[in-house]
């Protein structure tokens, strides 16, 4: 190589060619702009500015799984304000009079909102057309106010789906801090709860930027020529596991109650098929700037609409979680299928405290199934002495109560389930009583449980011990045409063997089936249903009413659980509300007409 | 150890002195109508600076660079020390360089660690007896560069990494590597940093073209040239416009994770207005509205070029060129000239620094480059780095004015 070693002088000689042609390409550079392109930047430079635009991205469009709308967007207009532009005793005084927002205000969003000082400030989103028509009229009257075509989110109220929707609005200072996305910037609208806020990256798409030539007095040129130019990215679109017409059903079926929630999943792969929130609340209302009157009104409600019940709301689970007692008692051999306990006469003596059953003239002598069938809580007491506050507490856990169901959408409570380790905390070491166990095994007490981790229970004994993890989205649809599917998770396994399974689903087919099922007016000569009603205790009111339901029985393909709060018993309000919402899938699935499919009527019997 | 003040190289002190007076007039239009006091007086202000500069470039024309060459890698394991340290006990303003912060004064080591690497370097290409193109000799030096680099990397700034690499590209070319190593380097850069001008791009193939004939190095690598400019010049500006435009912006961010997009697309129109509105001769001193209307973020240091070619136009675009031109061929000179190996290296690679912030620069005003913030060397307001700059042209002078000793 030594040969292609560089001489000195050839070294002196390539740095001098090198210099010449940098200076060479930079007087070219200086030629082109300050000769060739002179008049018309001088003209640029005295008479026009360049406005720095946003190009706001179409954001993502949500769909339920057969591509019905459940959110899209609607073209309305923003008005915005160039902070650079503003004209004093001009600009916000005569806006203020046009879209009727004290001065004050307007200067006070055009702060909050502001980018940069050429980029327009939002300060008022959906405005009406015939504003936007004086703004171009009057454009003179107007310095450095611009309005321009946004996409605002619109929700398919008829569903009553906001508890996954949730909604938009402008990102707040605080999530701006929070959230690592440089494109975010004050003014920039954001998902602030439900799949709006899970999803938001997705669905926002990425802004683009474009440069807009106006002449001094405002009058708009053209969008600068420039490759500086960057343009939107579109939102991605979401299609969802929902069914529209299942949600439909449910928000109708609830139509009657007040408060309370109600989730409808597919046990085979943990899908969620409906799901609501009672009382509900419209998202759209979000979309635009929403009035502090009726954001007081909404805050206020004593039903609290903005609560999401189904992830959220924590209540006892009352009866329906005898399963899992009556499982660990067959898992841990203390009991078997045909083991029958002291028989019911009504309730049972512990210590100098009598604990009583729901059907005070007593159940005689049950055996697991029939104890599941009828919800006798005397069986269940003598069990839960018998496996003790912290074998019962784990079998719950084992069961996904007290953890959150990582279902695909934010904020989720992950319930109680209490053990030794919490009483000691809340009560003292040794300071409470053995007893509180009678109440863990009939689902009262302490225990609390979310309407999701419940059907997820139901699920997993529909499925046969195998528990998916619950998600709502199915597919994302990205704006390049490719997609994303959501595959299905196995959370976790329900710990019972197949035998125990087996029982315990015989006692869920009871419930509806046997003659004395507590949910016996659901049997129909169309479809098979199982289930369990439930009736939680509730100090402060009327009981809150359960019912969770697997249907088919020989394939179970959905999984509804329902509560009405202060409601009443279980049998009595929530079985027949679950009951219209799997007859109104199975009449779809099986192709027969609604009002055909009558439960059989059986004789109302013993209720709980 | 005395020197003869008649064997300094006064063309060259002049010129940085016209520069540095030049930024002074500048940054004193820039900031006119600014709205602070203290924004007002950013001229003043440099001009304290200056006279620091220049003390320090004094007393560094004093010291014989025999010394420097002594304590050459001492001084760069000391700046690795600091570049180090500065990680853990530096501040940082919006996710910028690191500085050490004494009271009012804030010091970067990365502007040591540039002199430090310099030092280092020359000293090492001097006095080495590998072959000038064998492996470990690129490996070490490549190492050498790497420690710094890496560690500047993880306060991310892409410009002064570059500058590292710079240096040693400029002083392999120095030191005599093979032309077949260095064009394969050096002139695809070029021709990637000329393609976004077709015209630009177009002179420099031809010249280039005229350069092989000339030194006829072989077929093979005369190819191997050929095709390696065509495919940077011609051919990956070409994949890159066929890129939708959110896959760049995601390279360029990833590249350059401090850069602001919807920022910097509007500054380099600005800048372009500017300078072209200037014209030949210029709106004249104070009167460039495109600086007075604030449109220019950062008038006084970025876009600097931009004041002068608004408010002088061609004609003080073209002083300001003819100044930088000044100090390259001087420094070429006393490279030459000198018999010390470590001298004419130092001088070389300083040159080096103060031609591609220099390019870089200007190439940004005229919006031929990304932005990226690197200053123009002399004229940009800033304190450490015209302390820097100053002592760069200090080694250029201490060289020339003991050019006889080894
Ligand atoms: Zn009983």
């Amino acid at each position: 190589m030594s040969q292609f070693k560089l001489s000195i002088d050839n070294r002196e000689k390539l740095s001098y060619i090198f210099i010449v042609l940098i200076f060479l390409t930079l007087i070219i550079g200086l030629f082109k702009l300050q000769i060739l392109e002179h008049a018309g930047l001088a003209k640029q430079s005295e008479n026009n500015r360049i406005r720095v635009e946003s190009i706001i991205p179409r954001r993502g469009i949500v769909t339920d799984r057969n591509g019905q709308i459940i959110i899209d967007n609607r073209p309305s207009y923003t008005v915005s304000v160039v902070p650079a532009e503003i004209v004093k005793g001009k600009t916000i005084e005569n806006l203020s009079e046009l879209i009727a927002l004290d001065t004050n205000l307007i200067r006070k969003r055009i702060r909050r909102n502001m980018v940069s000082r050429y980029q327009p400030s939002p300060v008022k989103r959906d405005i009406s057309f015939e504003i936007v028509a004086i703004l171009e009229e009057q454009y003179k009257k107007f310095p450095g106010v611009v309005y321009q075509m946004e996409r605002v989110r619109q929700y398919n109220r008829q569903l009553g789906a906001e508890t996954y929707t949730g909604y938009v609005g402008e990102v707040s200072e605080n999530e701006l801090k929070k959230i690592a996305d440089a494109e975010l910037h004050l003014g920039s609208i954001i998902g602030k709860k439900g799949i709006e806020k899970k999803y938001d990256a997705i669905l926002r798409g990425r802004e683009g930027t474009k440069y807009i030539e106006i002449t001094a007095s405002g009058q708009l040129v053209g969008e600068y020529a420039d490759k500086n130019k960057i343009p939107a990215e579109p939102g991605s679109n979401l299609v969802l596991s929902i069914d529209n017409d299942l949600q439909i059903a449910s928000t109708q079926a609830f139509d009657t109650f007040c408060c309370g929630a109600i989730v409808a999943m597919d046990p085979r792969n943990g899908e969620i098929l409906a799901m609501a929130s009672f009382p509900g609340y419209d998202a759209n209302i979000f979309s635009s700037v929403i009035p502090e009157s009726l954001w007081n009104e909404i805050r206020d409600d004593s039903t609290h609409p903005l609560l999401n019940r189904p992830l959220k709301g924590l209540y006892p689970p009352g009866s329906t979680v005898k399963f899992v007692g009556v499982g660990a008692g067959l898992e841990e051999g203390l009991i078997t299928e045909n083991t029958k306990y002291k028989p019911c006469i009504g309730g049972y003596q512990f210590g100098n405290r009598f604990f009583g059953c729901w059907k005070e003239s007593g159940h005689g002598s049950l055996n697991a199934a029939h104890t599941l069938e009828q919800s006798c809580d005397t069986y269940m007491y003598q069990l839960g002495l018998k496996l003790g506050v912290d074998k019962l507490s784990e079998y719950y856990r084992e069961c996904g109560f007290g953890i959150k169901t990582d279902v695909d959408l934010p904020q989720e409570a992950s319930g109680l389930n209490p053990n030794t380790t919490y009483y000691d905390k809340r009560y003292g070491k040794r300071k409470w009583s053995i007893g509180l166990v009678l109440n863990n095994s009939i689902g009262q007490g302490e225990l609390l449980v979310t309407p999701l981790q419940l059907a997820r229970f139901f699920c997993g004994l529909a499925n046969n011990g195998i528990v998916y993890k619950p998600h709502i989205v199915k597919k994302i649809q990205y704006f390049d045409k490719t997609e994303t599917i959501i595959e299905p998770e196995i959370a976790f396994t329900l710990p019972f063997s197949k035998n125990t399974l087996k029982i315990l689903y015989e006692g869920l087919s009871l419930v509806v089936d046997g003659k004395h099922g507590t949910a016996k007016k659901l049997k129909n000569e169309y479809y098979s249903i199982g289930g369990k009603t439930g009736t939680s205790e509730n100090p402060h009111g009327e009981n809150h009413s359960w019912f969770a339901a697997v249907a088919p029985l020989e394939d179970p393909e959905i999984v509804v659980v329902a509560i009405v709060e202060n409601s009443g018993h279980g049998s009595e309000i929530a079985a027949p509300l679950v009951g219209k919402i799997i007859k109104s899938y199975m009449a779809k699935k099986l192709g027969i007409p609604l009002d055909e499919v009558d439960a059989d009527v059986a004789q109302s019997g013993d209720s709980l | 150890m005395t020197i003869k003040y008649s064997a300094l190289d006064w063309k060259l002190i002049l010129a940085a002195t016209l520069l540095t007076l030049i930024g002074v007039v500048l940054i004193m239009s820039a900031q006119h109508n600014a709205s602070t006091e203290y924004q007002q007086n950013y001229y003043q202000r440099q001009l304290i600076w200056f006279a620091i500069a220049f003390f320090i470039f004094a007393v560094i024309v004093h010291i014989p660079p025999k010394l420097f060459d002594l304590l050459a890698y001492v001084i760069y394991g000391f700046s690795i020390l600091l570049l180090i340290l500065v990680l853990f006990v530096g501040t940082a303003k919006m996710g910028a360089l690191r500085w050490f912060s004494f009271g009012s004064i804030n010091f970067a080591p990365s502007d040591l660690a540039k002199v430090a690497l310099l030092f280092a370097l020359s000293r090492f290409l001097a006095y080495t007896k590998l072959p000038v193109a064998s492996k470990r000799r690129l490996a070490l030096t490549s190492f050498m560069v790497a420690v710094p680099v890496l560690l500047i990397l993880k306060q991310p700034d892409l410009g002064t990494s570059l500058v590292f690499l710079v240096v040693l590209f400029v002083l392999w070319f120095w030191s005599g590597l093979s032309p077949f190593y260095l064009l394969l380097i050096v002139s695809p850069i070029i021709s990637l940093i000329t393609a976004s001008h077709w015209l630009a791009w177009a002179i420099y193939f031809v010249l280039l073209l005229i350069f092989l004939f000339t030194i006829r190095p072989g077929l093979l690598f005369g190819v191997i040239t050929v095709i390696t400019n065509l495919a940077f010049g011609a051919v990956m500006p070409f994949l890159w416009n066929h890129l939708a435009d959110y896959q760049k912006l995601r390279i360029l961010t990833f590249l350059d994770p401090g850069r602001d997009p919807r920022g910097a697309g509007y500054q380099i129109i600005q800048s372009k207005i500017a300078i072209g509105s200037g014209g030949i001769f210029g709106k004249g001193l104070l009167n460039g509205s495109q600086t007075r209307l604030d449109f220019l973020p950062e008038p006084h240091t970025d876009f600097i070029f931009s004041v002068l070619g608004e408010e002088f136009g061609l004609f003080g675009a073209l002083i300001l060129l003819f100044l930088f031109g000044v100090i390259f061929y001087r420094a070429i000179r006393i490279a030459m000239h000198c018999r010390s190996k470590f001298s004419s290296l130092l001088v070389m690679g300083a040159a080096g620094i103060i031609m591609f912030q220099f390019i870089v620069n200007i190439g940004m005003a005229l919006g031929f480059m990304p932005v990226t913030g690197l200053p123009l060397p002399f004229v940009s307001y800033g304190g450490t780095s015209l302390v820097l700059f100053w002592a760069l042209i200090g080694f250029m002078v201490a060289a020339e004015a003991r050019w006889q000793e080894y």
